[in-house]
């Protein structure tokens, strides 16, 4: 055995391991995926009866007359409150145009909160939220002219920013002033346009050069002329081409080629045939001795078993129409009769 | 000007830079500058290659296929002088590697040396001497050509040298100077000895004996000092390719090396001999030829796609041989002799012997044999038309008292060496 490369049960002993490895990375995945299936699912959703859904503050706020139009690709909000539940996910200088055009919005937790505080009971603090008193506050700390709630929950402008979920939620609706709360902030004008962000908001999309970060962009650029200057580099010659003066040669053979193609074109096959038989009366006189141009016909006769007028009709009869496959035959029996006549 | 790979590193690092640091216009263009400006320092301080000067030395000639050096020495006026320099040559020459790395110091001078195996007669001529003078940060180089003309000439191989020495020891015979009994060995007289016991009795001149007490035989020598006239066709039919042992040669390269045989053995037969080359016109002409200077005249020779001009080159040999002599045509056995060469040949023929040495094609022998189909059939249909066409021609010339060696490029120059001794042997120079 000196064969090198490995065969099928080698491969196998040498690659089971990793095999068996994906194999338990893909199932464990598999059953993790399957066992938190849609355990996230519905989070702030006015549609959603999930405790950590919404539908109990949105059927209040349709209760009071407030018309709720949950969605994910905001179209028009003019004169509406707009409630935004993950700002994160939006593009801040769309966020930004959105509440212009908005009566009201309400952000939940955007990333710019700092040092988030524990969600607990806490007392508002403020003129803004006075009514609904004490309620489950806490999360991220925010900037704005009037704060509640320890900061979480400040307004500047029409725009509120609130740093913490729970009073929108099924689950903690009923404790302290939540609900009361969640009415003064999205009840305020009768069409509420619930804005639940995805990442496959169709608004959002952008190409895949807006994605690209200027760093990559721009070092592209200089990656295009580094490779110009490399180009530059490999491409100047040291010193001219030389040029190699050729002689004049040709296949010394290149004119009997072409006779024989001419022939070939146009069947010539009684033309080849005299030349052939010639050359072979030329040979076969050379052989038995005879001067050139006499007739060995009766001298190969003599040496062979062939008739005298055979060997003439066969070296001598270029009058006989002779076609192509003919030719080919009588070329083979010239070399046969040449062959007996050394022979013998 | 002429940039380096470092050139195309140091704009890879400018990738990072622009990358990383300045993902901007303006860090592209700063990276841009920075090169730029890297690249003119070194312009600036390499090397001047506009003031180099150049010698040549070394080999002139070199017989083809044989490895011989050239020297060239570059001085430098300037600056130190470092980058790499290329001695160009055309391909034929085999230079056997034309750059070298040069660091030549300031007001100094280097030799370099490069090996050359030209692979194809002819005078092979260097082209330009072309340097690249890289600056002191190895990014960009200043680069120039000079001229500086120099020219081996590849001589003629010379393949069937090896057949001289076996030539040379038939001719030994021939002179008597080995112990030969061959009656006819020379048919010079040359002088009368007393018979010794082994002499041929046939060479017992009684006459002397008569007037002698001993018996006296005549001693022979082949003739001496007779005129060998080599004529070379570098025409049309001189280029014709024809495939031996050593590969596809111009019939007119196997022409020479059997010219050259020729010759050598001439010369140490003590016959003088006269080279003519000649096409349209006399392109060489070399008389009382000794082998080195013959291969300096052939080396140049090229096949020429004009008409050999049989009356020009009988005209020729008719007003320079004075005296009656052989004469060598190395020509092609081709139709055309018969309305060039044969209405010149009477008046060649009275006054000088003509032998007529053609290569001829083992291809078209390997045609003539081709059987099978059609195409092999009318193929050597053709070729035994052509060869038919050179027995008549050989049986033409022959009536005219012409000698033929027609033979395969591999046996053409040791057949007429042969030819050219068994002429001498029976006295007929």
């Amino acid at each position: 055995m000196t064969a090198v490369s490995p065969d099928a049960s080698r491969i196998w002993t040498a690659a089971r391991g990793p095999v068996l490895i994906g194999v338990i990375i893909l199932f464990t995945a598999v059953v993790i995926t399957l066992l938190r299936g849609g355990g996230e699912g519905g989070s702030l959703d006015p549609r959603s009866y999930q405790p950590e859904g919404s539908h109990a503050v949105a059927a209040l706020l349709e209760r009071n007359g407030v018309r709720v139009e949950p969605t994910d690709d905001v179209s028009s909000v003019e004169g509406a409150t707009l409630f935004v539940t993950h700002p994160a996910l939006i593009d801040p200088a769309r966020l930004a145009d959105l509440s212009r055009r908005a009566a009201a919005t309400v952000l939940l937790a955007p990333p710019t909160g700092k040092s988030p505080l524990k969600v607990e009971t806490r007392d508002p603090g403020c003129p803004l939220a006075a009514k609904a008193g004490p309620a489950t506050a806490g999360g991220f700390v925010y900037e704005g002219e009037q704060r509640c709630y320890d900061s979480t929950l400040v307004r500047t402008g029409t725009v509120t920013t609130i740093g913490f979920s729970s009073i929108f939620t099924n689950r903690d609706l009923d404790e302290e002033g939540n609900a009361a709360l969640a009415l003064a902030l999205l009840g305020q004008y009768d069409r509420l346009v619930w804005y639940l962000p995805s990442a496959a908001d169709r608004s959002q999309q952008k190409s895949f050069t807006d994605l690209i970060p200027d760093g990559w962009k721009f070092g592209a650029w200089q990656l295009g002329i580094a490779a110009v200057v490399i180009a530059l580099w490999r491409a100047r010659r040291l010193g001219r081409v030389v040029t190699e003066p050729l002689p004049v040669v040709v296949r010394a053979a290149e004119t009997v080629e072409g006779r024989a193609r001419l022939y070939r074109r146009s069947h010539a096959s009684g033309h080849a045939a005299s030349v052939l038989r010639q050359a072979s009366r030329d040979r076969l006189a050379g052989l038995l001795g005879l001067p050139a141009g006499e007739d060995p016909s009766a001298e190969i006769a003599r040496r062979t078993s062939r008739s005298a007028a055979g060997v003439r009709t066969l070296l001598y009869d270029d009058d006989a129409p002779v076609d192509d496959r003919g030719l080919v035959a009588l070329a083979d029996e010239l070399d046969a009769l040449e062959n007996e006549v050394r022979k013998g | 000007m002429a940039l380096t790979g470092r050139a195309g590193v140091l704009a890879l690092i400018g990738v990072l830079v622009v990358g990383l640091l300045l993902p901007s216009w303006q860090g592209i263009l700063l990276v841009l500058a920075m090169l730029a400006a890297c690249v003119a320092v070194d312009l600036v301080l390499a090397a001047s290659v506009r003031r180099l000067t150049f010698v040549r030395a070394g080999a002139t000639s070199v017989r083809t296929g044989e490895l011989c050096t050239v020297q060239l020495t570059v001085q430098n006026p300037g600056r130190r002088l470092r980058g790499v320099l290329r001695d160009a040559w055309a391909p034929s020459a085999g230079v056997v590697s034309d750059r070298v790395l040069v660091d030549v110091p300031a007001r100094g001078s280097r030799t370099l040396s490069f090996d050359l195996r030209p692979v194809r007669r002819g005078d092979r001529v260097s082209d330009r001497v072309t340097v690249r003078s890289v600056g002191p940060l190895g990014i960009a180089a200043r680069q120039g050509s000079h001229v500086v003309p120099w020219t081996v000439r590849a001589l003629p191989p010379f393949h069937s040298r090896r057949h001289l020495p076996p030539l040379l020891e038939r001719l030994r015979e021939l002179d008597g100077r080995r112990a030969s009994l061959i009656r006819g060995a020379g048919t010079e007289f040359d002088s009368l000895r007393t018979y010794v016991i082994g002499d041929d009795v046939r060479s017992i001149d009684w006459r002397a004996s008569a007037r002698s007490s001993d018996v006296v035989v005549r001693t022979w020598r082949p003739e001496r000092d007779r005129q060998v006239t080599i004529v070379l066709d570098t025409a049309r039919t001189a280029a014709g390719r024809v495939e031996g042992a050593l590969g596809g040669l111009p019939r007119l390269d196997t022409s020479m090396d059997a010219a050259l045989l020729l010759s050598a053995l001439a010369s140490h037969a003590r016959d003088q001999v006269d080279f003519l080359a000649f096409s349209h016109k006399v392109r060489a002409s070399v008389p009382r030829a000794t082998l080195p200077v013959l291969v300096q005249a052939m080396a140049p020779l090229e096949a020429e796609l004009v008409e050999f001009d049989a009356r020009g080159a009988v005209a020729e040999v008719l007003r320079r041989a004075g005296r009656r002599s052989l004469v060598v045509l190395l020509t092609s056995l081709e139709p055309s002799i018969e309305h060039g060469l044969l209405p010149v040949l009477p008046a060649l023929a009275a006054r000088h012997r003509l032998l007529i040495a053609s290569v001829s094609d083992p291809a078209l022998h390997e045609m003539a044999a081709g059987r099978g189909d059609l195409e092999s059939v009318y193929a050597a249909a053709a070729a035994e038309r052509t060869l038919a066409e050179r027995r008549r021609l050989t049986a033409l010339l022959a009536r005219h008292g012409v000698d033929v060696v027609d033979a395969l490029p591999d046996e053409l120059p040791r057949a007429l060496a042969d030819r050219y001794l068994s002429l001498k042997a029976a006295g007929k120079l």
